[in-house]
């Protein structure tokens, strides 16, 4: 017998992380996917409803309708449409918080890191402000009043930063969205109880969500950001848990809001709060990345290299990390923080603190971070955290694995610094689409699970499979982390690609894999999709362009699947929304999509097969450019 | 012989047992995902009942040691095989009588929704692997194999 | 030891199974007429021509190999001699035996109207043979006629209504299937009948039938003077048990050969079993019958205890039935009953009790009717629609896991 909590951990793409989970003495989440492995059949297909007290009703063949009448069609897309509306909401509530910190900056004369997103912004939007701070509120201004309409009122900035043939069809088949946050609200009065039974017309509903998410909730999320925050810069950095430095008061941050963490990460670097480190006995403050926020910060990392040493891992990494021993506290604003962590926290003494309540953990302190509050407590949270370093250090076990991951990981990629890359313009990668070099392109987005073959398992092999193809992928989200620590980000990396695209690769020193950042950035590379399509003359759909949410989770995926679908690009997943079990939604999001929006869903847990679909596809859409 | 131990005061009531078995007996390919939950071809042979206080009482094919069902059955498609012990159903030859419906005192079995020409039986997986798919399925441990 | 079993229905078959297990090294001799072993149940398959005789087996493959068994078929017995220990074939062979049983079941009741016995185109339909012979004479025959409206008159009809016969069947009360259901029920199954193109007269009986010339009945003359042409005639009006051979053997016979609980005759060695003994006509009892018939001539005592027999399934067109117990309502009765588009269930209770079930369209999961009813198990107490009782209401795991009534 040994230490081990249990044997039966899943697999993980990234064996060395395998191995040190199934070693570890605590229980993670990697430990309950044997134990959670028998799944109810009834959800597995959205075919179970508890919206009345009638409920649960669940569909089957001796009982093809709930007591109410509704038949499966209907229970499905409630269900589905309740969990795009959700997951909608989440990423309009990190906008909204996203736009008012531009707001409030600007307002208090805060610095601006990135004054030609505020100019690219501000030019879209028709603002004409001669002061950089009264532009910056303008902007954020324009983007809050759009996010406040009501449902019934479209919003403006929809127009004006969608691709125009794509605005036009959405147009068409009267799916623009009113107020974003109303339109969450409008979906879910939709899919309560015996409201809305029209699967095809919930399934617009969730096209109409995918549109106010995508453009609202992702695309200027990032670019609001980069205001504030700075832009993305190319560069090479660490990933893993070798980024994790035990002379440092840790900080692991989890969530989706980068822009709370401004304050509390410019602080750490001051001298007065570096010495009150110094004084616990430390060398000073370390961010550590892990889930979408560390890819964002690792995104901008150029902007942040004293105290964020680099990203160690995604969501069902983050329990690995700290067990490490080497964290002393997290942070967490928002979701893709498991409540898993909370016993390993406990039991490392680890301080757990919560800056945004939508996503208060049990055992964390809520800490809410206003704009005006925000000096006490940060004051207040640094001193809790040098505490907590105080208190555990030395009592606590270090258990480090200074080896795993990459010292040279490819990041920064945005759609800006990507053509900047390219010497300004798409052209050059145009031409290596034309000629063949690089057969097309995937986005390999969206978050990691632990289900599609275990951790990052269908994603990684997905991606092996893909770039063996000559197709270049593009990420973000969850599955960057996962891809980055089994080393596809590195240069080196280019010998699992393609004959074509390894050429490519290493003449310009590149990986066959370009990591975008967080799952919002998932709204930057479709800005490369639009800009590319722009400059091809062609509208999205006929790009050789797919999306793969290989590992999708959580409802969040969803609304930006919908987004992709309403782009009109096909998207993968490797296990079904739980949509299968009604006929019409199955026909809907696989079949007539293609004629609705262009789009497609494509299901299958399968690398290869998976891949080859997806070859299929770019391959047709090639002949259908006479490339 | 191996007998599928029922624990009724674990069952949830979830019917992934039911789902286990619809997707073991289908007669199409394919995955838990796209089993047709709506087409009445795909009958489970287990049964999740409840009794008067609500408590769930799962219904399995005990294949009894002197199986009444067998006894009852006139045109041989019902024996218990002499080497698993196990009550097997051979539909080719069955005569459509249902007096192993009649028989059986537990009320496990019951004609086929769709012919009423069947009887919906279990067969212990024993095309699926021999090891039941239902008792696989429980998320409660409700069920299990149990050498008797 | 040597054991002879006379007949290879169901019941001698059993008892042969039995007698084997038993006794590994006996010599096991059966005797039939019939020259296939067959399920009288599914006769009706072979005159519609969806079975052919091979399909009518019910037993398992190579069965008197497996079983080392010696089968005489063809042959009938004629008459048992207790005291020497012998039966006499028709054949005009002798066979002696240690344990005798016989099971020779049943004969079809041709009851005496007119010249019903003489015709050479009257049928029961008891064994394959009667059902070989009835294809026979339907290949020339355009009208057929029914004789009785019960399970086997049924049989019948439906078998060749798939030849594509025009049918008529007569029945003395006003219902059809008087002993298994009521009105209600009953009425589904004649709609079903008419719909394939099957006449029915109830509430008369055939009062005249007389022979032409070719030796043939061509029309039979109803109680209500009605004529009724045929060109041929099958008469289910019921079995009497085979007992002719027992005639001065000294083997006691009341209406079957009377047996004890444990399937004894008056004369040693000797057992019945089935049909034989009149006691009960179903599949499942005689089945019973011969084993317990069985291990009794392995000098293993058992008794024959599980009698109830007040029980019937039917499945015509896809309409299935089941009926257990008292089907006639009575004074007193609390009935109970549950119809809707696809099923007709009526429960007749009494004293908390269930006396008799008839479920029509859906018989999922009724096996427990039949517990409940021959055990008389009070169910007043349980709080629930009578019809959702199930098994959950008495469940009890053994500790083999089996189940077991609480």
């Amino acid at each position: 017998m040994n230490q081990c909590y249990g044997c039966n951990t899943c697999k993980s793409a990234d064996k060395p992380l395998e191995e040190f989970i199934a070693g570890l003495p605590l229980e993670t989440s990697h430990h309950r996917v044997d134990s959670q492995s028998t799944k109810c059949a009834f959800g597995l297909q959205g075919v179970c409803c508890r919206l009345c007290s009638n409920g649960p009703c669940r569909i089957t063949p001796e009982s093809p309708r709930g007591i109410c009448g509704a038949n499966a069609d209907t229970i499905v897309t409630r269900n589905l449409l309740r969990a795009v509306a959700s997951g909608s909401g989440c990423y309009i509530h990190v906008v909204e918080n996203t736009a008012l910190n531009v707001k409030n900056t600007a307002k208090s004369g805060g610095e601006i890191k990135g004054i030609n997103t505020l100019n690219r912004l501000a030019e879209i939007f028709g603002i004409e402000e001669a002061d950089a701070h009264k532009r910056a509120e303008a902007v954020a201004d324009a983007v809050l009043k759009d996010l406040y309409l009501p449902e019934y009122e479209k919003m403006k900035l929809t127009e004006k930063l969608a691709y125009a043939p794509r605005y036009e069809k959405w147009k068409e088949l009267g799916i623009l969205p009113g107020g974003a946050k109303s339109e969450v609200f409008h979906g879910v009065v939709k899919c309560s109880t015996n409201l809305n039974s029209d699967p095809v017309n919930m399934l617009l509903d969730c096209l109409k969500l995918g549109i106010s998410t995508g453009i609202y909730g992702l695309v200027l999320t990032n670019l609001l950001n980069d205001v504030v925050l700075g832009e993305p810069e190319i560069r090479f950095a660490p990933v893993g848990l070798r980024v994790i430095d035990p002379d440092y008061i840790n900080i692991m941050i989890t969530g989706h809001q980068h822009s709370m963490f401004t304050f509390l990460q410019n602080r750490l670097t001051d001298e007065d709060v570096k010495e009150k480190a110094r004084k616990a006995g430390a060398k000073g403050f370390k961010l550590i990345g892990c889930t979408c926020v560390g890819q964002d910060l690792q995104l901008r990392g150029a902007h942040y290299t004293e105290v964020f040493d680099g990203h160690a891992g995604n969501n069902y990494t983050s329990e690995a990390i700290l067990a490490t021993g080497g964290i002393d506290a997290v942070i967490s604003e928002f979701n893709c923080t498991l409540p898993g962590i909370e016993p390993i926290c406990d039991e490392l003494k680890i301080k757990q603190i919560c800056i945004d309540n939508v996503a208060k953990k049990a055992n964390a302190e809520l800490k809410e971070f206003d704009f005006e509050n925000r000096p006490a407590v940060t004051e207040e949270i640094i001193d809790e955290i040098v505490e907590a370093y105080q208190a555990r250090r030395g009592s606590v076990p270090m258990n480090l694995m200074k080896e795993h991951g990459y010292e040279n990981t490819l990041t920064g990629v945005s759609e800006v610094s990507l053509k900047k890359f390219l010497g300004g313009n798409w052209q050059p990668l145009i031409d290596l689409i034309v000629s063949g070099d690089i057969k097309g392109v995937a986005g390999v987005v969206g978050c990691s699970n632990l289900t599609a073959g275990g951790h990052d398992v269908l994603t990684v092999d997905l991606v092996k499979e893909l770039i063996a193809k000559d197709i270049i992928v593009l990420t973000a989200g969850c599955s960057s982390g996962g891809i980055e620590n089994c080393g596809l980000m590195t240069p080196e990396a280019a010998k699992f690609a393609g004959s074509k695209l390894r050429v490519v690769c290493e003449k310009l020193g590149i990986p066959p894999v370009l990591n975008f950042g967080p799952c919002l950035a998932i709204g930057r590379l479709e800005i490369v999709a639009t800009e590319l399509a722009e400059a091809l003359g062609v509208d999205l759909p006929q790009l050789p362009l797919v999306l793969s949410a290989a590992q999708w989770l959580e409802e969040q995926a969803l609304a930006d699947g919908c987004y992709g679908l309403a782009l009109g690009l096909p998207l993968h997943l490797g296990l079904p929304p739980f949509v299968s079990g009604s006929k019409v939604a199955v026909q809907v999001l696989t079949e007539d999509m293609k004629k609705l929006t262009g789009g497609q869903v494509i299901i299958n847990a399968d690398a290869k097969e998976s891949a080859d679909i997806l070859e299929g596809i770019i391959l047709d859409k090639r002949q259908g450019l006479n490339i | 012989m191996k007998r599928i131990i029922v624990e009724y005061d674990k069952c949830d009531g979830c019917k992934n047992c039911s789902a286990a078995c619809m997707q073991a007996h289908r007669e199409t390919d394919g995955t838990i995902y796209d089993l047709d939950l709506t087409d009445p071809k795909n009958e489970s042979r287990n049964y999740i009942l409840k009794d008067a206080e609500g408590r769930y009482k799962p219904l399995f094919c005990r294949h009894c040691d002197e199986p009444e069902c067998v006894k009852s059955c006139m045109s041989g498609a019902l024996t218990k095989d002499s080497e698993s012990g196990h009550v097997f159903y051979d539909e080719t030859r069955c005569g459509s009588c249902f007096m192993c419906v009649m028989n059986c005192p537990f009320g496990v079995l019951k004609p086929d929704i769709v012919s009423k020409s069947k009887v919906i039986k279990c067969d212990f997986c024993v095309n699926a692997g021999g090891e039941p798919s239902c008792v696989a399925a429980c998320p409660k441990k409700a069920i299990h194999v149990e050498e008797v | 030891m040597k054991y002879v079993i006379v007949g290879v229905g169901v019941a001698g078959i059993e008892a042969a199974k039995e007698v084997r297990k038993r006794d590994a090294d006996g010599d096991i001799l059966m005797i039939s007429a019939d020259a296939q072993i067959h399920s009288r149940c599914m006769l009706h398959k072979f005159i519609a021509g969806e079975r052919d005789e091979k399909g009518l087996d019910f037993t398992e493959l190579d069965f008197f190999e497996k079983y080392r068994i010696h089968w005489k078929s063809g042959v009938r017995v004629k008459g048992v001699c207790p005291e020497e220990k012998e039966i006499i074939l028709d054949d005009g062979g002798r066979v002696g035996y240690d344990k005798l049983l016989l099971a020779n079941g049943a004969d079809s009741f041709i009851p005496p109207v007119g010249d019903l016995r003489k015709a050479s185109n009257v049928y029961g339909l008891r064994n394959l043979s009667d059902a070989q012979a009835i294809v026979k004479e339907a290949e020339d025959a355009k009208e057929v006629l029914v004789i009785g409206s019960g399970l086997v008159g049924l049989d019948a009809a439906y078998g060749l209504l798939e030849r594509g016969k025009k049918l008529t069947i007569v029945e003395m009360v006003d219902q059809i299937l008087p002993v298994q259901l009521d009105a209600h029920g009953a009425a589904a199954y004649q709609e079903l009948f008419e719909k394939a193109g099957v006449r029915f007269v109830l509430g008369r009986r055939a009062s005249e039938a007389v022979c032409e010339a070719d030796g043939k009945i061509h029309k039979v003359k109803l109680d209500n003077g009605e004529e009724l042409a045929c060109d041929l005639l099958i008469v289910a009006a019921g079995v009497r048990p085979a007992i002719g051979c027992l005639e001065g053997s000294g083997v006691a016979c009341e209406r079957g050969i009377t047996v004890d609980s444990h399937m004894r005759t008056t004369c040693q060695d000797i057992y019945a079993a089935g049909d034989i003994t009149g006691r009960s006509g179903i599949w499942p009892n005689a089945a019973d019958q011969g084993r317990i018939a069985g291990r009794n001539m392995c000098g293993v005592e058992a008794e024959y205890t599980d009698i109830y027999a007040m029980k019937n399934t039917i499945n015509f067109f896809g309409l299935v039935t089941l009926c257990v117990g008292r089907i006639r309502p009575e004074e007193g009765d609390d009935i109970r009953i549950k119809e809707d588009r696809t099923q007709y269930k009526r429960v007749i209770l009494k004293d908390g009790k269930v006396e008799g079930v008839l479920l029509q369209g859906d018989i999922a999961h009724a096996g427990t009717w039949q517990y409940l009813i021959k055990n008389q198990i009070d169910v007043s107490g349980i709080g629930k629609d009578i019809f959702d009782v199930s098994y959950a209401d008495f469940y009890f795991t053994g500790e083999k896991g089996e189940y077991v009534w609480a």
